[in-house]
This record gives C-alpha cells, structure tokens and sequence, in this order.
C-alpha cells in the first residue's frame, strides 16, 4: 500500500508535518512498516481540501485532528 | 578579462556603552569590476569618531572611485575634518583597498594595523612603500590578485582586544595573522570571515569591548553562476521556453516551488521524488529531481531565505543556523550566499488560486515582494543578479 502526503505550501501550512509524523507513529506503533510505504509529494491541486493524502492514488483530505481516525478507516482496516 | 571576482564582507563592533561605531567602512563600485574600500577609525569613541570616520572614508571612497590621487585625497580630509576641541587635532586613520578590474589590489594605508594578505593558506608578506603626504607616513602597495587570496583590513580595536585582561599587549598582528591562516581555506565568504574575528576579539574584550574594532574582509574567488526558477509562468503556453531558457543556463540549478518542480520534472521527463523528512519544524521537506541540484517548496522556504539573507547582512547571528543544515531553506542559503556570485532568477507570474484564501499567509504579491527583497539581499552582497519573469 503506498500513502502519499503533500508536503506543498498550503498544506504545509494547513500541518502536513503532523500528518506525517502521526502517520509515522501509527505505521511504527502497528508494525507496518514493510506494507505501508509512506511518501510525500508535492501539490496535487486540491489546495483547497488540504492536508491532501492519497492512499493507492484515491485522494483524501485529512486534517492533524482527523489523522488518526484516518489510519484506522483507510489504511489498518484494508490491510487486516 | 579574468574570471575572477571579489567578494566583500565586515562587521563592527562598538566600544561598550556606545551607540555608534567609530569605524566606518565604505564601498564605492566604480564598475563591473573594479571597487574601493576604505575602513577608516576616527579617533576616540561614540558620536565624535563616527563623524570623523565617517567623512573620511566617504571623501577617500568617492574621490578615489572617480579616479583622483590620494595626494588630493588627503589633503581634501586634512582641510575638511573638523578639528576635536579636546585634542586639537583632526584625525582618522584609515585602510583603502582599491581593487582594480579584479587584477591587481592597491593598498594605501594610515596608521591602522597593516592588512594582513593571506596567499595559498600563508601569510604573505607584500612589499610596500613608504610615502609623505602632508606631514602623513603613508604606506602603499601594489598586489597581483590571485584565486584565493584574503585581504583583511582592521582597525585597532583587533588587535588591542585582551589587553590587561588575557594578555599583556593585546592580540598581536602575528596572532591574528596565525587565527586567520587557520580559517581562510576553509571555504567560508568575506562576511563570515570577518564575523568569525570580530567575534573573537569580542570574546577576548570579555563582551567589553574597549575600543570600536572592525574587519573587513576581501575575499579573490572565481565566478560560480548560479540559476534559481520560482513559480509557474503566467501563461502556460511559456512552460517550454521557460523551462528550456533556465535548463540552458551554466552553473548550477535551484527549484523552489511544488507546481514549479512538476512542470519542471515533466519537462526533463525524470521522477519528482518529495521527501517526508522535516530537518526544521517550520521549513517544508525538499525534493529530488534528476539533473537539478536542489528542489524546495516555494513561499514558505524563499520567506525563511530572505529572513536568513536580512540576518547575514547585518549581526550575521543566524550564520549557525542555516551554515551546516540540509533543510530546504539552508541549503539555498549555503547555495546563494556563499556558493554563488550570479544569480539568474526565473520567476513565474502564475497566480495559484489555492494561495488566494484569505486565511494563508501567502498570496501572490508576497511572492512578488520576496523576488524583489531577496535581489536587492543578494545585491547587497555583492552579487550579481539578473531577474527575468515570465
């Protein structure tokens, strides 16, 4: 499974950095590491939904709030 | 024609309880290629001397740019200084370097500590005559340039630092020629250099400086070109001449935007890799590309640049903080301030509708506004810069 998150300047701003680092902790802290490969990108245009993140090119709008919701529904529950 | 150009920094520090700096260093650019220096210490401290300095490095430097002799020139300061009531004397010493189309350094010189050259890592001892102005001994010296040499001038604040407190008589000449052989190899610019001195002999006055004390530094490199692309062209249909314009260029090539380095990758037909690793909490991770040398996020990144190029120009306390760091932002600056000295910008007039939301700190006049303040940084520098928009 392949998590992509933009790293441009308005979802920077919006806190793709937490995105990413609660990411990071979610895949460490569920031993995930070899079935998630976690990567940024630069804008996907949709600037407006932002923080982007795509999980295999389905695109998603997360927020540093909704980040962990996000992992369990999209990412835990369709890998078990 | 030589390749070769010279690159200018220095810092001052005040004698402890002043508010203005009795040293005073003045460049006047004649052309391209050719400049004078003069650092010039009026004597005593606080209003008095920064008046006399100042005066005088500004006559010398303006003098000497429009091609008068320093006969004229010492005698235009001995009739215009006013005279200090106290001691009944008029009186700034003073340093001039007058670099002549990046060839040749002449090196007039008044009763400041004599400038240090140092050549191949060495001191160099450069002959030098003696001459009488005007009832002034006057030293002049006439210097080939080479790739690598470093001048620095100071006034005597230098090498009075530590006197009764770590030594008996100061840091001597010799000591600082010894500090400065240790650092000048090693790669840093003319501003860091002389930060690096001042700095010491700051430590060495215990953060009490007795005297005003000045460097500064001229540094003999070789040209290095550098490009910069930022935004998107206004007009899509510009992507390809845009993209092959700053492709064409020598030197090496910097990328600062998210939309930039799509069309950008798209262009050289290569993967755009973006990595997740944040080096700096509040800079966006950079990105790879192919056959470009650096890729960074765009606003946010050239923002913090600008605010490191501000700091570099004046206290340069920020140097520790982008100098070692591979962060976005530090990494243009190592590229910018210390790498380069011809910066092409390629700046796209694109507007990015995600950036006209009211709630982000960032819209398009801001990007505009940050082309024009890092040129005129960068220019300030010394560098030459030419910004071509599309």
């Amino acid at each position: 499974m392949k998590v992509t998150v933009c790293i441009g300047s308005s979802c920077h701003l919006k806190g793709s950095r937490q995105v990413v680092e609660q990411l990071q902790y979610h895949i460490g802290a569920n031993n995930l590491k070899d079935s998630v490969e976690l990567g940024g990108t630069f804008c996907m245009g949709k600037c407006q939904q932002g923080v982007c993140v795509s999980v295999d090119d389905k695109c998603f709008s997360v927020t540093p709030e909704t980040v962990g919701e996000f992992f369990k529904t999209e990412i835990l529950e369709k890998l078990t | 024609m030589n390749n070769l150009c010279t690159d200018i920094g220095w810092k001052s520090i005040n004698h402890a309880g002043e508010q203005l700096c009795g040293d005073h260093v003045d460049i006047v650019e004649q052309d391209e290629n050719s400049s004078v220096i003069v650092l010039a210490d009026g004597l005593g401290s606080g209003v008095k001397a920064s008046i006399l300095s100042t005066l005088t490095s500004k006559i010398i430097s303006t003098m000497m740019a429009s091609g008068l002799s320093i006969e004229d020139c010492v005698e235009t300061i001995a009739a215009t200084l006013p005279i200090c009531s106290v001691r009944g004397v008029a009186y700034s010493t003073f340093t001039i370097i007058h670099l002549i189309n990046n060839e040749t350094a002449e090196l007039i010189q008044y009763d400041n500590p004599m400038a240090i050259l140092i050549r191949d890592g060495k001191n160099y001892d450069y002959p030098a005559t003696e001459m009488h102005i005007g009832g002034k001994k006057i030293f002049r010296s006439s210097i080939k340039l080479h790739e690598g040499d470093v001048f620095v001038a100071m006034s005597d604040g230098c090498p009075h630092a530590g006197i009764g407190i770590g030594y008996n008589f100061g840091w001597q000449r010799d000591d600082i020629v010894m500090f400065m052989e240790a650092l000048a190899s090693a790669g840093y610019t003319a501003k860091t250099l002389s930060t690096y001195l001042i700095d010491e002999v700051n430590r060495l006055y215990g953060g009490q400086p007795g005297d005003d004390a000045t460097s500064c530094v001229v540094k003999v490199r070789r040209r290095e070109p550098m490009n910069i692309l930022f935004g998107p062209p206004s007009n899509r249909d510009d992507c390809g001449r845009m993209m092959s314009l700053f492709f064409s260029k020598e030197g090496k090539h910097i990328i600062c935007g998210g939309t930039t380095s799509t069309i950008a990758a798209k262009y050289l037909r290569r993967p755009l890799k973006a990595s997740i690793e944040y080096e700096k909490s509040d800079v966006p991770p950079i990105a790879k590309i192919e056959g470009v040398d650096l890729v960074t996020e765009g606003v946010i990144t050239v923002n913090k640049v600008l605010s490191y190029a501000e700091d570099y120009l004046s206290g340069n306390e920020l140097y520790e903080e982008w100098s070692h760091r591979r962060d976005g932002a530090s990494l243009i600056c190592q590229l910018l301030f210390e790498e380069a000295t011809d910066i092409n910008f390629y700046v796209g007039r694109a507007m990015n509708p995600a950036h006209q939301n009211p709630d982000l700190p960032i819209n398009f006049n801001i990007k505009m506004k940050l082309v024009e303040e890092l040129s005129r940084c960068l220019k300030q520098m010394g560098k030459r810069i030419k910004v071509s928009y599309f």
